[in-house]
């Protein structure tokens, strides 16, 4: 009866040294002993225990015991802080872009996630241990996100998905759905058509939930006969939205266009709304704090395109300084293994605290997907993500050294046996190689995938 | 072996006149009777069951005897099978067999792409194969050749094609080889390029967007019908009328399921939506085998299986890197072939698919997940009465018994034997006789001149267009398009070595320049091979000969 | 702990340098004169660290560096108390200058038409006043190559001093004939040619370039018998001239493992005197090899994906230090354009993931500068050397150190760029959510 997968599986269990059968939603119980913990929101504390038992943190002190048999870790003279969160990325994604309509609300992204992707796992090699599995933003309204674990070593979806984290939904603005005016006489051609596609798929929601509510009542009168209003899950899905079920994280770079997305929420009533990259949030950083809105930003990245020419590194610190609830994220396979060290470059632009930097990856990220109750700092009673580096997480020299989601070790730098792959495919050759691929310098790695398949297969609409 | 080869030697002799009666020869004439007598056989009427030296009598194209002590009536054409072996026909759980893709049809611009007609998005579920099956297309007894009497096949397409027919590879109009029509809704969870849905995203919610509105119409056409008075006249929508049975659970849903997640997506849409699902040519479902089996969908195993690895001279020499990537992929071939084998000690009851497989790789792969643990028994059934309980054709297929559809197999020794050859398939009483196929010519370089269609599958969906390849004095050119832009493009460092050929192209990607490297393989008319565009990936492309 | 009193000296620095700024005009120009760096650290690099050192800039060198220094009377004093001077860092592979806005085209300048181009020069085409260049040159990157690319030859690649407004005042004393080598291994996973059908593959896409060369070699030996006089005009021929005589650098890009054991071959056979490799991601793989045969690397960027889906995740981070480690002669790069501030950090990666600092440091300054011939001007804080040298307050390769000062060729360049006058302008906004 034991499968192949088991066996698999297994073996990874065995090549990482975990306690538990790694597989899905498993839950460890472990101790981390004697180590630097950079708690986040209670400080740094030396010398110190962490215990995880069954997932999640149980005690944080010093001199505990670990259950028997538990797995121990000795993190002298190591950090240890909560695991990274990336509130923009598209790691462990089959397709990030619906974009064959300005308005797709009801795609969702955990029906494309794909758990073999190596990037998970070399996101864990550089402490990220959750992320926000983002659409792409090649149309106004995009789809839903997903925020996922980094559970690398299952082959289920669903196994990734952070199950309870709330419902999120990618918008995007200036450029891209925009779509550089070759559409086609679609709309939108402008940043002015961007807000009409906007506000006019609110409207239409708002339409669409009356005649439900009005339906639905005259449904239960006596001898009521009559039908439905026809059944739209897109129409469904922005109703949510402005039920305030489901947050925004909208794509946007230049001050304008985020001013000008501020004042559409405004006038439907949506609270919850993160604005990502936001390149010049630095402009309008007054206006995103007096609203409550957050600011998911890129350390230092610039030039790629038109929009992103006045940028600054400064932006994060000019966010936090003005109280805006602020994160640094990835959009990218490569940045999200370095978080760490872009979260650093804040120090370098603007001199963050150590506390303020290690926010932007951890507890602000979190806030902002809705989760911070239950990751993003070490307290007791969440949830046992925990990265644990050799020298500070800031400095230029750290290395994660460990990387545990829900007290399960899913990476652990002595053991790694490089060729971490879940599925060889039986077809490939095996000598091959995809170098050069620079990653620098262009927002969102695959969102352009539309262009490419311009071109490439037709998709010239 | 030498009495064999005599036997089959008179068997072909007797056999002479009507050889060249068969329907599938140039000269149609009809056999001189209906009645078959298939003598001195081993006889497996099922799985594990065994007559030695019997008969089987086929009569209109039913069995109507099966055993030791059957009276021959003198109409019968007797078929000497002395030491050979027959078997039920072979049920192929789903193919395209037959059904041609329609490259012909240029794909309009859509104004609209976020609204196409359901058409242009890959939406017809209410289409029915059997318009589209050719029965002289040659896949048909290629197939047969193999042993298979019987497919249930689906038309081509990308979200829903369409509706299944089980239908006997006689190579006769669909119609009159039909044996049950709308077997199944066939789905293929992949987009269509350029309109919406175009991901794999777009198509879960639009699945479950149908779905719901076509339950939706469904009750208001139910009330409407019982009391139409005063009510607005509900639209007749066929899209929609087509997921009637499906929601009254008297269809089942096929899917294309060969990936370990095209699977996952499948069984996510019958939880969501309650569907009755049948997993359609799974190649990597055995990382994931306890959720296939506690989903209770139904299986059909793809009887296609990756190569096995090449004997290397040099394989000392190699370095520790190398040595162990082999290894990997060797296990990953190993899994693959032991699936089956993996299935059947889950007690997952399976049949097979022949969706993908090379005719002639069929039985090669048989033995070797026979090699890897899938028992002779299992193997079979899975070929015979499995497919046929699936398919809810117990009562007319699976077995050589009595009454049951005379779709039969004769082959010179055991089946499962090394080196056993089919020499007979009978469907439906008509005898087809098995020739030996000549070996394709390796050494030569393949012809790549002249117009070719190809089509491939991304992650944003599918695509197709040209290829044109010119040839002057072995110097090669030339250039790639595609149906939905027509941009042509030349093609560069165009090989053509044995039958493969490779070349390259660079596109632009929203400003930067993007190089696409293609290879494939030629045999004949068509090409297999990839396409690889940067870090994007790689996809699959095939492709046909333009017609000159 | 010493973070911390890192975080705080940041603080105060960028409040001192704010209120500068405020005081200063929005354009702040660079200054040249003769400077005292005092009460320094000074990492020469070539000659181990100097203790409480001061270095004298004069006329655009480096006129003194040492404990024992002679202040002279004209000289204006800068008190490095508490500070570290390093050489300016050297980033042997950019687009710096050639391209301005990544999406948009007709702001790039390093791809020009056709395969066998080197007569294209990029020291000409480099912008002075692009905006990337403040941004660059304030971290501390000084000097950095910029690189043509695309097609087998895209042209002649030139190291420039980040400070100048015109190619002359930029030239930083190096141009070197750019070679894009064809790629001759399996281009990817769909490849299913076999051994000998990719080594015929790869001959022909070589043969092509043989022909170049060859021809390059003609043209030499024609040009020597004629002495110089009397070859038609031949721009292509007249730009690999010097490559083919050994007198100018050909930097050849390459990556897959088995395409650098092509190029090794390749430049042996031609007895190619001065050739550096460039990129060379899978270096790690051959790094013997490449050992063996004495030529050079410049290698990066080091901060990104490993190249292949079965390589262990940091490889690409512990590439440098492999190649060092196996005794190739390694310098780093970004390969960036508006980024190639970052250049520190893939150091520093290099780093954390294996190589020593010391040789991490090295690897953007004095091993690039060997390298590409201009170690008697730039790469260390050494007497006579040009006076291109950075202040800062720690490594220069950790994240958090603040670079004070920036001094190229004897010139002080203003520690200002767009993004800090926008940091300075938006830090709080005037006027903020009401205007009243």
């Amino acid at each position: 009866m034991k499968s192949k997968l088991t066996y698999q599986v297994l073996l990874l269990a065995l090549t990482l040294g975990l306690t538990h059968q790694s597989a899905g939603q498993d839950k460890g119980t472990m101790l981390i002993k004697n180590g630097t913990v950079l708690t986040i929101t209670k400080g740094t504390l030396e010398n110190t225990d962490v215990l995880i038992r069954d997932g999640k943190i149980s005690q944080v002190g010093k001199g505990l015991k670990a259950p028997s048999g538990a797995k121990e870790i000795d993190a002298t003279g190591l950090f240890v802080m909560p695991g990274i969160i990336d509130a923009h990325s598209h790691i462990g994604l089959e397709s990030i872009n619906e974009g064959t309509s300005q308005v797709t609300a009801e795609v969702w992204q955990g029906d494309a996630i794909d758990p073999l992707q190596m990037s998970i796992y070399r996101a864990l090699a550089g402490g990220c241990t959750t992320s926000h599995a983002m659409h792409g933003s090649a149309n106004s309204i995009g789809g839903q996100c997903q925020t996922i674990k980094h559970r690398y070593g299952t082959f289920l979806p669903e196994e990734l998905i952070m199950q309870g984290a709330p419902r999120t939904i990618k918008f995007a603005l200036g450029e891209n759905p925009t779509n550089h005016g070759t559409r086609d006489g679609l709309l939108p051609q402008t940043r002015m058509g961007v807000e009409f596609v906007i506000r006019e798929a609110f409207s239409q929601a708002k339409a669409y939930m009356a005649e439900w509510d009005k339906y639905n009542k005259n449904k239960t009168a006596k001898g009521f006969r009559g039908a439905p209003p026809e059944y739209s899950y897109r129409l469904e899905t922005l109703g949510e939205i402005l039920k305030g079920n489901i947050i925004i994280h909208c794509h946007s770079y230049r001050a304008d266009e985020i001013y000008m997305m501020l004042n559409v929420c405004k006038d439907f009533g949506i609270k919850k709304i993160v604005f990502q990259h936001v390149n010049e949030g630095f402009k309008v950083a007054p206006e995103l704090a007096a609203y409550g809105a957050m600011a998911s930003v890129f350390a230092d990245w610039w030039a790629y395109k038109f929009e992103v020419y006045y940028s600054t590194a400064y932006n994060a610190t000019i966010l936090v300084r003005n109280g805006v609830t602020t994160s640094i994220n990835s959009d990218s396979p490569d940045l999200i293994r370095h978080l760490y060290h872009e979260a650093g470059k804040t120090q370098k632009y603007g001199g963050l605290s150590d506390d303020e930097a290690l926010s932007l990856i951890t507890i602000n990220p979190a806030k902002q997907l809705g989760i911070e109750s239950r990751v993003g700092s070490i307290e007791v009673g969440k949830e046992g993500d925990i990265t644990i580096f050799k020298n500070h997480p800031l400095s230029i020299y750290g290395v994660p050294q460990y990387s545990i989601v829900d007290g399960i070790v899913r990476f652990d730098r002595e053991k790694d046996p490089a060729d971490m792959r879940l599925l060889p495919d039986p077809k490939a050759e095996i000598d091959v190689t995809l170098h050069g691929q620079y990653d620098e310098g262009h927002d969102n790695c695959l969102q352009d995938v539309e262009y490419l398949f311009n071109d490439l297969v037709g998709l010239k609409n | 072996m030498r009495s064999m080869l005599a036997y089959s030697f008179r068997i072909c002799f007797v056999l002479a006149a009507l050889v060249a009666a068969l329907p599938a020869s140039a000269q149609d004439l009809a056999p001189v009777s209906d009645t078959y007598a298939i003598t001195g056989a081993t006889i497996v009427p099922a799985p594990g069951q065994k007559i030695e030296n019997g008969t089987v009598l086929v009569q209109n194209g039913l069995i109507t005897g099966v055993g030791k002590n059957i009276s021959i009536p003198a109409d019968a054409i007797i078929i000497k099978a002395d030491s050979m072996f027959v078997y039920a026909g072979f049920i192929d759980g789903y193919s395209h067999v037959g059904v041609n893709p329609d490259n012909s049809e240029k794909k309009e611009k859509v104004k609209y792409p976020g609204n196409p007609p359901p058409g242009r998005a890959g939406i017809t579920p209410q289409a029915d194969v059997r318009d589209f099956i050719n029965p002289t297309d040659a896949s048909i007894a290629a197939l047969r050749a193999q042993g298979f009497t019987v497919s249930q096949i689906v038309p081509h397409g990308n979200m829903l094609p369409g509706q299944a027919a089980v239908v006997l590879l006689k190579g006769e109009k669909a119609d009159q080889v039909t044996i049950s029509g709308n077997t199944a809704l066939y789905s293929e969870l992949s987009g269509t390029p350029g309109v919406y849905p175009s991901t794999i995203m777009g198509v879960m919610a639009k699945w479950r967007e149908l779905y719901r509105q076509a339950a939706q119409t469904k009750n208001y056409q139910a009330l409407y019908a019982s009391n139409p008075t005063g009510l607005e006249r509900p639209e007749t929508d066929r899209t929609l009328e087509a997921f009637y049975p499906v929601i009254d659970r008297r269809q089942s849903v096929l899917f294309k399921s060969e990936k370990v997640l095209e699977i996952q997506h499948a069984l996510t849409l019958k939880t969501d939506l309650g569907l009755q699902v049948i997993l359609g040519d799974l190649k990597e479902g055995w990382p994931i085998i306890n959720k296939i089996k506690n989903s209770g969908a139904k299986v059909l195993l793809s009887l296609d299986l990756p190569a096995e690895m090449k004997k290397e001279d040099n394989a000392e020499k190699k370095s520790d890197e190398r040595k162990a990537l082999d290894k990997r992929k060797a296990d990953a071939i190993a899994s693959s072939t032991s699936q089956a084998a993996q299935f059947a000690k889950a007690g997952i009851v399976f049949g097979f698919s022949a969706n993908t497989v090379k005719p002639a790789d069929v039985r090669p792969n048989l033995m070797r997940m026979i090699a890897s643990g899938l028992s002779e028994e299992t193997a079979l059934a899975a070929l015979t009465t499995t497919p046929a309980q699936m398919l809810g054709l117990s009562n007319r297929l699976g077995t050589v018994e009595n009454g049951k559809i005379a779709n039969l197999i004769i082959s010179d020794a055991p089946y499962f034997n090394k080196k056993s050859k089919i020499k007979y398939v009978l469907v439906e009483g008509t005898l087809f006789s098995v020739e030996d196929r000549p070996k394709a010519d390796t050494g030569k370089k393949a012809d790549v001149k002249g117009s070719w269609s190809y089509q491939t599958e991304t992650p944003q969906g599918k695509g197709d267009g040209k290829l044109v390849i010119k040839n002057e004095n072995g110097n090669y050119s030339g250039t790639i398009t595609n149906s939905f832009s027509g941009k042509e493009t030349e093609v560069k460092d165009l090989v053509v070595s044995g039958n493969n050929m490779s070349f390259n192209y660079t596109i632009d990607v929203g400003g930067n320049s993007l190089k696409v490297d293609v290879a494939v393989t030629i045999s004949g008319d068509t090409l297999e091979g990839s396409m690889t565009a940067g870090q994007y990936g790689t996809f699959p492309l095939n492709g046909t000969r333009d017609p000159k | 702990m010493k973070n911390r009193f890192h975080i705080v000296l940041g603080a105060i620095t960028t409040i001192v340098i704010g209120l500068i700024w405020q005081t200063e005009a929005q354009s702040p120009k660079g200054k040249t004169g003769t400077f005292a760096l005092t009460n320094a650290t000074i990492e020469t690099i070539t000659k181990g660290t100097i203790a409480n050192g001061t270095v004298i800039l004069k006329g655009g060198k480096i006129v003194e560096v040492g404990t024992s220094v002679a202040i002279p009377s004209d000289a204006e004093v800068i008190d490095c108390n508490g500070l570290k001077i390093y050489p300016g860092m050297i980033d042997g592979g950019t687009t710096v200058g050639l391209s301005e806005v990544g999406s948009d085209k007709k702001t790039q300048d390093f791809n020009e038409a056709g395969e066998v181009v080197p007569q294209v020069k990029a020291l000409t085409a480099v912008n002075p006043n692009s905006a990337v260049i403040p941004v660059t040159r304030v971290s501390g990157v000084t000097t950095v190559i910029a690189k043509p690319d695309g097609g087998l030859f895209p042209g002649t690649a030139a190291l420039i001093n980040l400070f100048g407004y015109t190619p002359d005042q930029m030239y930083a004393g190096f141009e070197g004939v750019v070679m894009n080598f064809p790629n001759t291994g399996r281009r990817g996973f769909f490849d299913r040619r076999s051994d000998d059908e990719i080594k015929k593959a790869a001959e022909k896409s070589l043969k092509k370039l043989d022909e170049v060369w060859d021809k390059a070699v003609q043209y030499h030996k024609l040009d020597s018998a004629m002495k110089g006089k009397g070859l038609d005009y031949y721009p292509e021929m007249e730009a690999l001239l010097p490559v083919v005589r050994g007198e100018r650098m050909l930097m050849i890009e390459v990556n897959a493992a088995k395409d650098i054991q092509a190029v090794l071959k390749w430049v042996a056979d031609r007895k190619i005197r001065k050739v550096a490799l460039t990129g060379v991601t899978e270096g790690w793989r051959v790094a013997d090899e490449i050992a063996k045969a004495k030529i050079p690397v410049i290698t990066g960027p080091v901060i990104a994906i490993p190249t292949r889906d079965y390589d262990r995740y940091d490889q690409i981070y512990a590439n440098p230090g492999l190649m060092k480690k196996a005794g190739v002669k390694v310098a780093i790069r970004t390969a960036g354009t508006e980024n190639v501030r970052n250049l520190p950090y893939h150091a520093g990666f290099a780093a954390a993931y294996g190589m020593s600092k010391e040789d991490a440091l090295r690897a953007i300054t004095i091993e690039p500068a060997e390298i590409l011939g201009v170690n008697d001007k730039l790469g260390s804080v050494e007497k006579g050397k040009n006076a291109t040298l950075i202040v800062c307050d720690g490594d220069p390769m950790e994240t958090k150190t603040q670079i004070k000062y920036v001094f190229i060729d004897g010139w002080m360049v203003p520690m200002v760029s767009r993004q800090t006058l926008l940091y300075d302008e938006f830090l709080k906004r005037e006027p903020g959510v009401s205007k009243n």
